[in-house]
């Protein structure tokens, strides 16, 4: 760090400890220098970040939230930016806002009434989430904004976790909470990746908790990383009791939670008569429980669609199953409400699971009941084996959980309250894609393609998304931009479906014309036999690898490829066949050249895990080897008449 | 006379409904039938997920209390669901635009059903009046929001209402193209004799029915005077009848090589001109003269007033930054490069970076150091006025915002503001709120066609063309062997300048290293990378340079060797992907690329095979592209360029613009050949 930056931030440091003494004589920020390795890597340091709740009773909290960011450089811009959320269960009293120069210079104050307002949900239709807004940057750095906020919440259902705000550009040198609570309230917290201890002060008929962290530097930006609940410090806190809206509930043990869930619920699976007789004539002359599932489901597919309109609860409870009878659309809750209203008529046990939905993957805390959830699917115990409903969707197989929902917890919603469940997991048997390609290269490089490819589990999830979500004419768009190919045409695709079964399978159809893919020079041909796999991913020398390594996708490619050749030529330079074998992976390759074609045969299969950083370099030498072997050449060159 | 006009009137209204019948566009809320699911007519843009059977708005006035008139606009449609991916049709939003002093546009009448076509039974399921949500989008504008019911696959829905709306500048613009097709398009406008609109006809002018008529109608405005003295009076004339319908539009497609979809797409739009009560009486200018509204501007307390002030603020610093400049233009760039350096340009909470006005005076601006991009370079203008330079601030539309219309004044088409400086006969374009932008060089965006000066006296256009930027850029490298035979390289380019600008803010926004990283990762050869630098890079005057030394493994060991010339830094794969091209392409700029190498033989080997060297034109003399490539005694030399002398092709030459740059991938993946010397 320049010695200039030292002495502004010294400067500015100076400011904040007269100030902030000032307001609250019994903190010390004598210990507030920020050392060297909180700025090095840093756009922005975040000098204190503190949140003190409240809970006044299980129907009422006090929040006020305070932060003091240093901007370095304009790279951190964003983080002179606030965003306040409020919504009906969440109200803002009151948002300071202040910017002070390098030397502690107040240069402009804001309040509340200067923000601007908007809607705060930008996937929700209608939603009453809203957001308040302020920018306070300024020309030179460093410079430091300040901000206070204090909401109050009509119930303790969601009392604020506790997570310092860092980031790949934010160091933090003290991030604070604090809990008050009534003596007689119990509230629950789990600390995450950190075993600090609270400071507890007693005063008459209250309890105040108090944790602090201090000096966590910048997150690394690594690729392929494992995410930052694995190693971040952090602190989720839970409600014993609490009240919303009228609804009482208790979150102590997940039975509890589910139990103030089943009570959203409660009274809104009534069907119309019509709608119920209609059940009856789907279902009941089949005797198989998946079969009767599956036919329900294909209604549901076939007479609802999703939309996102949230309104109070939190967002917790669903349209009733008449609303979407009569409409025809809902939300995740309001369709698997739905959904569990129609196998019920038909005399099915169902029930909603609260899951977090999203591709990556997440801690989840079994330990400690509380609101780890976005989303709503629906499941069906059988004898057997469980089968699984994602009610938002109108193409999926009854039973099949996309790479949105598989492989975590979540909460089953049923009357005796919740029972944590696991979605299934898809491993390197079910996510396979199978291509076989006939092609012919003419003698001026340009080449005739047409490929079959069998796609399946959540190996088909992206063709699945193309060819179910995207027009024809948008999937031809996407063809012509998907491929690694010199000039190419697209003459005719299609996309089979066998979703009959209940782990789905596509089938893909591609006849592809390449205008120039080998290069002809005289009387050589040079032309790469992988011709849709090249791997993109390379991994460049690194020193110091930080993070461990979190590999998601688990899945197998294999591939058959036959090139016929124009006449007269014979192989000058054959790649060797590869051999790839690790922990990550295994990767395998066989070409044959003879005079009339070539054949190539390429096998890649992956593996999900989780791996230390010290294994940096097998990484490297693994998926750069593939990416080699990927990009060589076979070379032709042209018979010597003999 | 009145009889004839009425005449005409009706014979209009008769022809119309002519045309309708013949269309089968006789279209009435609810009236369905079971053919109306299955007409052949749908199918004519394959690929739609729903197609807009009937969109027809239809805007007419009545006089009202406040003196005025009041909008009545109704809107009909009809969609037809296609598939299931259409249902996002179905969600609907009325927006409704109120002031702070208590104007608001009111919703009337809203009608929507969805009709399904069950074993051969048409059900239909009307929305529920508790399913519209009042959504504030913001202070000035409320959403009714609801989402159709009962949509299936195969469904019809009908939507119809009614906005009244006391703002006589809202009169609502028209699209005949959007996301989805549509069968039939309308659009009527009947304006009353003392408003004059500016329309603009955007788009493909092609229309099916495009009537222009004038039609007599009466107005009673009423003046609400205060308790004692209420006037009425009779507007009655000739008012302007206009209607519009297109058949059979496709839906807009997305294209690469285009600054916006918004100048291709069709619709209409208007802007307020001017009041006249009758002849007799005087013109209430709205839109005016292109000198009515630079003298507007120059007055305007949020745009020019203080351009002409004396500013005695700005003195002292001023005398620090000019002090020694021995010419206008050396004081000129001084105090361009100041600006550009001292001050930066934010977002205004709500209008973002860009924008006419301004939102603080000058001289706050010129205290906080930070403003938008009109304030920044309002505040140059003033700086050089002052100094004594001839400046003067220029109004303009970025390519984003689309091409704005150079005849008349509408200023709401425009979005950016920058400076023009008058020095020794010269005018030099000036935008200092750019980190990286030059003396007499205009930021990428602003190249975007008539762009107006603001000046009282002589208001004049400028044209800014893509044509007049140049981007070019020059590659050279190096490959020699060293005292052991092992072959070592050295790589420089020079970058474009907005190829530059572009590496800068990536730097800025990841890290140098980041960078290198991707540099290396980048090339297909794999090679190993050292001594990577780049000069210029915080040297925004000038054009960044790479340098870097690499081994290029591929020219060692192996019995024969094979080389691309062009060690990746070509064109892959061809940047036209489609077949076929509905709009112009447009680049946003000239393009020069030089691409040069130096290669001494690898020791032990001979050259067994060279690519052929090649010149081809593009369209005689709109371009270029050169690959000559010869062997010497000890080496390789090679000189790639690639030119093209316009930035705007039209839709006709697509196929050889995709042939051309076909070519140069083909080309630019020929490789040398090498044998080792036996």
């Amino acid at each position: 760090m320049s010695n200039l930056l030292k002495v502004f931030l010294t400067a500015c440091f100076l400011f904040l400890q007269i100030y902030l003494s000032a307001q609250d004589k019994t903190e010390n920020y004598i210990q507030l220098i920020i050392p060297d390795s909180l700025t090095k890597g840093a756009e922005v340091v975040c000098r204190l970040d503190e949140k003190d709740v409240e809970i006044i009773s299980p129907g009422k909290i006090l929040v006020r939230k305070k932060r003091i960011y240093s901007i370095l450089n304009n790279n951190a811009e964003e983080y002179s930016n606030y965003y306040a959320h409020y919504n009906k269960l969440w109200s803002i009293n009151s948002v300071n806002g202040t910017l002070y120069n390098s030397v502690g210079k107040e240069i402009r104050h804001i309040k509340k009434k200067d923000m601007s307002d908007f809607p705060g949900n930008g996937e929700a239709f209608v939603s009453d989430d809203r957001i308040k807004m302020i920018g306070l940057s300024y020309h030179s750095y460093p410079y430091t904004v300040e901000f206070e906020e204090e909401n109050e919440a009509a119930g303790a259902l969601y009392i604020p976790d506790w997570g310092p705000p860092r980031s790949d550009k934010m160091s933090v040198v003290i991030s604070r909470y604090i809990l008050t609570v009534p003596v007689d309230y119990k509230f629950r917290y789990r600390m995450i990746n950190t075993d600090i201890k609270p400071e507890v002060i007693y005063k008459k008929d209250k309890i105040t908790y108090k944790w602090e962290i201090r000096n966590l530097p910048v997150m690394p930006d690594e690729p392929f990383s494992i995410s930052s609940d694995l190693y971040d410090p952090a602190m989720l806190v839970g409600p014993t009791e609490f009240e919303t809206e009228g609804y009482k509930g208790n979150m102590t043990a997940w039975q509890d939670y589910g139990k103030f869930y089943y009570s959203l619920y409660k009274g809104k699976d009534l069907l119309p008569e019509d709608l119920k007789l209609q059940v009856h004539q789907l279902a009941d002359h089949l005797n198989d429980p998946y079969k009767k599932i599956a036919i329900l489901y294909d209604y549901l597919q076939k007479n609802t669609h999703y939309v996102l309109i949230m309104f109070g609860i939190g967002g917790l409870q669903p349209f009733d199953a008449t609303y979407v009878a009569r409409n025809k659309y809902g939300d995740c809750k309001a369709l698997s409400n739905f959904m569990v209203a129609l196998l019920k008529e038909a005399g099915i046990k169902g029930y909603p699971v609260t899951i977090w939905g999203g591709e990556e993957e997440r801690a989840f805390y079994v330990d400690f009941p509380s609101h780890q959830s976005n989303h709503i699917i629906c499941a069906i115990p059988l004898n057997k084996d469980t089968v699984w409903l994602e009610c938002t969707d109108q193409y999926l197989p009854a039973g099949y959980l996309g790479s949105f929902t598989q492989n975590r917890y979540g909460l089953m919603i049923d009357e005796k309250g919740g029972t944590l469940v696991h979605t299934p997991v898809y491993g390197l048997k079910d996510n396979t894609s199978i291509r076989k390609i006939k092609s012919i290269v003419d003698a001026e490089g340009n080449l005739q393609i047409k490929s079959e490819t069998s796609y399946r589990a959540m190996s088909q999830d992206p063709v699945e998304n193309i060819s179910h979500h995207y027009s024809k004419d948008k999937q031809l768009e996407y063809l012509k931009q998907s491929f690694n190919l010199p000039t190419y045409t697209v003459n005719s695709f299609n996309y089979n479906e066998n979703y009959l079964a209940r782990i789905p399978s596509m089938q893909e159809s591609l006849d592809i014309s390449v205008t120039n893919y080998a290069q002809v020079t005289g009387k050589r041909m040079f032309i790469n036999p992988d011709i849709l796999r090249r791997s993109k991913i390379k991994f460049s020398e690194e020193k110091e690898r930080k993070l461990d390594f979190q590999f998601n996708a688990e899945n197998s490619e294999i591939d058959s490829v036959e090139i016929l050749l124009p006449g007269g030529y014979e192989a000058e330079s054959v790649p060797g066949d590869k051999s790839l074998s690790s922990k990550f992976g295994q990767y395998q390759t066989h070409t044959i050249v003879r005079s009339d074609k070539i054949l190539y045969y390429r096998k890649f299969d992956l593996y999900r895990g989780r791996f230390q950083a010290s294994v940096y370099e097998e990484i490297e030498t693994f998926y750069n080897g593939v990416y080699d072997a990927d990009h060589t050449q076979i070379v032709l060159v042209k018979k010597t008449k003999s | 006379m009145l009889s004839k006009q009425l005449l005409l009137l009706l014979g209009h209204v008769l022809f119309i409904q002519m045309i309708f019948a013949q269309e089968g566009q006789n279209i009435k809320f609810g009236k369905i039938t079971a053919s109306d699911f299955n007409n052949p007519a749908l199918q004519f843009d394959s690929g739609a997920n729903a197609v807009i059977i009937a969109d027809i708005g239809n805007t007419r006035f009545e006089g009202n209390s406040h003196g005025s008139f009041t909008l009545i606009f109704t809107h009909f449609l009809r969609v037809k669901i296609m598939n299931k991916n259409g249902f996002d049709i179905g969600n609907r939003e009325i927006s409704l635009y109120h002031n702070q002093e208590g104007d608001f546009e009111k919703l009337y009448s809203l009608k929507a059903s969805t009709f399904n076509l069950e074993n051969a039974l048409i059900t239909e399921t009307k929305l529920d009046e508790k399913a519209v949500f009042d959504v504030k989008f913001n202070n000035n504008i409320n959403d009714k929001k609801f989402s159709m019911p009962a949509l299936k696959e195969g469904a019809i829905f009908d939507i119809e209402y009614t906005v009244k709306s006391p703002f006589t500048f809202r009169l609502m613009p028209w699209s005949f193209q959007g996301e989805y097709p549509r069968l039939w398009s309308e659009y009527t406008v009947v304006i009353p004799p003392p408003l004059h609109y500016v329309m603009r006809i955007q788009g493909d002018e092609h229309f099916f029915i495009d009537t222009t008529k004038e039609v007599f109608q009466s107005y009673s405005v009423h003046f609400n005077n205060g308790a004692s003295s209420d006037d009425n009076y009779s507007v009655n004339g000739n008012s302007t009848y206009k209607k519009w319908v297109k058949k059979n539009v496709l839906a807009l497609q997305e294209e690469a090589f285009i600054t916006t979809l918004d100048n291709y797409y069709s619709r209409v739009t208007f802007q307020l001109s001017y009041v006249q009560w009758d002849n007799k009486s005087e013109k209430h200018e709205v839109m005016s003269t292109w000198n009515a509204r630079s003298k507007d501007l120059l007055e305007d307390a949020d745009f020019g007033l203080a351009l002409n002030r004396e500013n005695g603020w700005m003195s002292d610093e001023l005398k620090g930054i000019v002090q020694g400049s021995n010419s206008n233009t050396e004081k000129a760039k001084r105090i361009f490069y100041y600006i550009r350096d001292n001050f930066k340009v934010v977002s205004r909470d709500g209008y973002g970076k860009r924008g006419l006005y301004t939102h603080q005076s000058l001289k706050d601006l010129f205290k906080k150091r930070e403003g938008n991009v009109a304030e920044i370079n309002l505040l140059l203008t003033a700086i050089l006025r002052k100094s004594g330079i001839e400046a003067d601030p220029v109004i303009l539309s970025t390519r984003d915002n689309g091409v704005a219309n150079p005849s008349y004044p509408l200023l709401a088409e425009y979005n950016y503001v920058i400076c023009v400086a008058f020095i020794e006969d010269k005018m030099v374009n000036l935008d200092a709120s750019q980190p990286y932008s030059r003396y007499g060089q205009l930021p990428n965006q602003c190249y975007n066609g008539w762009a107006h000066i603001v000046n009282e006296e002589r208001p004049m256009p400028i044209y800014f063309s893509a044509d007049s930027m140049l981007e070019s850029s020059l590659t050279n490298v190096i490959i020699v062997n060293d005292e052991k035979g092992k072959p070592i390289g050295g790589f420089s380019k020079n970058y474009g300048n907005n190829e530059s600008n572009d590496v800068r803010e990536e730097i800025a926004s990841s890290s140098l290293i980041a960078y290198e990283k991707k540099i290396q990762t980048a090339n297909e050869s794999n090679f190993k990378i050292d001594n990577f630098r780049i000069d210029s890079l915080k040297m925004a005057d000038y054009p960044m340079v790479l340098h870097y030394d690499f081994e290029p493994k591929n020219l060692i060991a192996a019995d024969i060797l094979y080389f691309n010339p062009m060690m990746g830094e070509g064109y892959k794969s061809n940047p036209f992907k489609s077949m076929e091209r509905h709009y112009p392409v447009e680049f946003p700029y000239l393009i020069d690329e030089t691409y040069m190498l130096n290669l001494y033989i690898p020791a032990g080997y001979t050259v067994d095979e060279l690519p052929k060297s090649a010149r081809i034109a593009f369209n005689e003399n709109e371009g270029f592209f050169e690959y000559l490539i010869q062997k010497g005694e000890s080496n390789i030399q090679m000189r790639m360029r690639l030119k093209l002398n316009k930035s705007l092709f039209l839709v006709d030459d697509y196929g050889a613009l995709r042939d051309f740059f076909a070519y140069i991938v083909k080309k630019e993946g020929e490789q040398i050949v090498f044998k080792k010397i036996k």
